[in-house]
């Protein structure tokens, strides 16, 4: 059976800093994956690299939905089910987030949900006042990964990775996503939610949790990782990670 | 419609006096030196045909999208000619106020052979009014406007500038204003211009005690444009905001000069360019802000910021400031470079493709200039002007 997401030996570089070294991770649809990593570890690398940004050389396999998406360009992994909620979201001013949607429904001409699900997320998350105002434009931490998760919403992807979806939001907030990504849940797309904190994991049932240092993950569990995690530390893992390499 | 005369018959004796002293220096003044700052980056080496002036307007423009969708007055000046002969040209007093500082060869030559400035005040500006100045042959036109804002009360003017002849022509146009105690103008200046129409703008705005400026200017035709503009805030309290757009392709040149002078106390100015630039195109923005030692609590700054579409485009960026006053605030920031990556990244990933990406790009970029155009049927107008500009070079692989 197709996964939503398989990704084997990915490795990148800029210049002759090696950031991902052989990085491995399936998420079947249906299921929610957090991965967990130090700073530095490589974690918006990997977003980055998946999604296609040139900044990197990079080698390796990823397969959205099982169609390979190494060498396509940004926009045609976008178009082929992949959505990177960033953990930095870009301000573009005097562009506004309701122009950015219909351009992203004028981009996918064969999905005719836009509409209805602009309307419902937009619902949803409270976005009306943002719709109009320039994307990012001067929004506080919390309101841009809002608007990132406002933007998940409208793309209805088949693979969603939110790079720190979490950080920077409120208690209510947290919650909130949670929810979201909860309801995303569905047999037709996987989620990767990297975070810091397993506070999210509270209210989100993750399928697994990696734990990613150096450039690769290196444990896989279920959601008792996240706990061993607060208690102890990327310590252990550190120090395994560095005598390996 | 009524034709006017030719150059001269309905010239007053001042006038008739001035313009032939006026026409007596020209042929002794030669083309301004690019050494001088102020003609600096310029390639002036063509021939203005100064002497080639047109006695009479030639068959007028059809109208276009922002005359019909205009829906106040519109006053059409074809070849510097007012086409309706009953409107009052400038008198002495009120031109002699408005005598540049400079005489050069175009300032001269304006004098000499300028049918007369069109004036708006009081009634006529109770309601906005459209300006279609228009250059309809190859010869050298000297289109004037006067708008004398009455104090305490408000005024909104759209000047567009066009040409029709690919021959080539020089249009020497002068914009002045003075804007009373207490009144507010409200002015577009939309230049479209076509491929073979030079044009050397002259601008005077003089704002008195609390009176307040707002410019929008959006520069989109011409071989060579340019706009000289001095901003007098003379009365104390005055204020200005300043949006410009400009965008260039091919071997067009677009140039501005703009001087802010803080002459009363408590004065303020906003100045806003934002210019793009691509084929072998070059825009040019110098800008001063000027502090008398009268004006005290001054705050003026402005900001120029350009994109570079392709690699032979170029754009000269270049505030000044001089400042005579010790309690004032202002500041200036400038910048000149390509597309921003991460904004393409951005878009790209939400799926736009690439060219889409950069369209909404450069759309936004003006959009923080061309939000502040007051009349939505022209800011629509110079939306899809610059974005159908972008796309054709796109599509073309220009840039
Ligand atoms: N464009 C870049 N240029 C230079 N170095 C980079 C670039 N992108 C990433 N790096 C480096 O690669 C390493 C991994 O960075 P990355 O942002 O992927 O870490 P992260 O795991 O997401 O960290 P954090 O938890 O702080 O967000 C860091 O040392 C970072 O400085
Ligand atoms: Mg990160």
């Amino acid at each position: 059976m197709t996964n939503a997401l398989e990704v084997h030996d990915l490795r990148a570089s800029i210049g002759d800093l090696q950031i991902l070294k052989g990085f491995d991770l399936v998420v079947p649809f249906g299921e929610v994956h957090a991965i967990m990593g130090p700073n530095g570890s490589g974690k918006s690398t990997f977003s980055h690299v998946l999604m296609g940004k040139s900044d990197y050389e990079a080698s390796g396999s990823a397969k959205v939905a099982g169609v390979e998406v190494m060498g396509l360009s940004v926009d045609e992994r976008a178009r082929a089910g992949l959505f990177q909620a960033f953990q930095y979201p870009t301000e573009i001013p005097g562009v506004t987030l309701d122009e950015l949607t219909h351009e992203m429904a004028l981009s996918n001409p064969d999905d005719t949900g836009f509409d209805q699900r602009i309307a419902e997320t937009s619902e949803r998350l409270s976005m009306d006042p943002f719709r109009t105002r320039s994307i990012n434009l001067g929004l506080s931490g919390g309101e841009k990964k809002r608007s990132e998760m406002y933007l998940l919403g409208v793309a209805d992807p088949r693979v969603a990775i939110l790079d720190e979806i979490d950080s920077g939001l409120d208690i209510d907030a947290v919650r909130q996503v949670a929810a979201m990504v909860e309801d995303l849940r569905d047999p037709q797309i996987g989620v990767v939610i990297i975070t810091h904190y397993s506070r999210i994991l509270r209210y989100i049932n993750a399928d697994k949790v990696h734990v990613m240092v150096a450039g690769r993950i290196v444990e896989s569990g279920g959601p008792e990782v996240a706990d061993t995690l607060e208690a102890g530390g990327y310590a252990d893992y550190q120090i395994a990670a560095a005598s390996a390499s | 419609m009524t034709t006017s005369p030719a150059l001269g018959q309905r010239d007053a004796s001042w006038m008739a006096a001035r313009r032939a002293e006026a026409a007596s220096k020209v042929p002794a003044l030669s083309m301004p030196s690019t050494r001088e700052e102020i003609w600096r980056y310029l390639d002036l080496d063509f021939d203005p045909r100064l002497d080639a002036f047109a006695e009479a307007p030639g068959p007028a423009m059809a109208a276009d999208a922002i005359v019909t969708g205009w829906k106040g007055e519109v006053i059409s000046i074809v070849d510097g000619f007012a086409t309706d002969a009953s409107l009052p040209l400038v008198t002495e007093t009120s031109e002699d106020e408005l005598l540049t500082k400079e005489t050069d060869l175009f300032v001269a030559a304006y004098m000499a052979f300028s049918p007369g400035a069109v004036v708006l005040s009081g009634d006529r500006l109770a309601t906005p009014v459209l300006i279609d100045v228009q250059s309809t042959g190859s010869n050298t036109t000297f289109p004037g406007v006067h708008i004398d804002v009455p104090a305490g009360s408000d005024a909104s003017v759209v000047v567009r500038m066009r040409s029709a002849s690919d021959e080539g022509s020089v249009v020497v146009p002068r914009l002045t204003s003075v804007v009373g105690d207490n009144a507010r103008l409200n002015l577009s200046v939309v230049q479209d211009w076509n491929y073979a129409t030079r044009s050397f703008a002259r601008a005077i705005v003089t704002l008195g005690r609390d009176a307040g400026l707002t410019l929008a200017e959006a520069g989109i035709g011409g071989l060579l444009s340019r706009l000289h503009l001095d901003v007098d805030f003379v009365g104390n309290g005055s204020y200005a905001k300043i949006y410009g757009a400009y965008f260039g392709e091919d071997d067009q040149t677009l140039d501005y000069r703009y001087f802010m002078n803080h002459i009363g106390t408590n004065t303020r100015c906003d100045m806003f360019l934002k210019g793009a630039v691509e084929d072998d195109a070059l825009s040019v923005f110098t800008g001063l802000i000027r502090i008398e030692e009268t004006g005290q609590k001054t705050e003026s700054f402005q900001t120029n910021r350009n994109l570079i579409l392709s690699s032979g485009a170029s754009a000269q960026s270049v505030p000044n400031l001089e400042i005579l006053a010790n309690d004032v605030k202002c500041g200036h920031g400038s910048s000149v470079g390509p597309l921003d990556e991460n904004q393409r990244y951005y878009l790209m990933s939400r799926g736009l493709t690439p060219d889409r990406a950069d369209q909404l790009q450069v759309r936004g970029f003006f959009e923080q200039v061309v939000s502040h155009i007051p009349d939505d049927v022209v800011a629509d107008w110079v939306r899809a002007r610059i974005i159908a500009k972008y796309v054709t070079a796109q599509r073309e692989g220009r840039v």
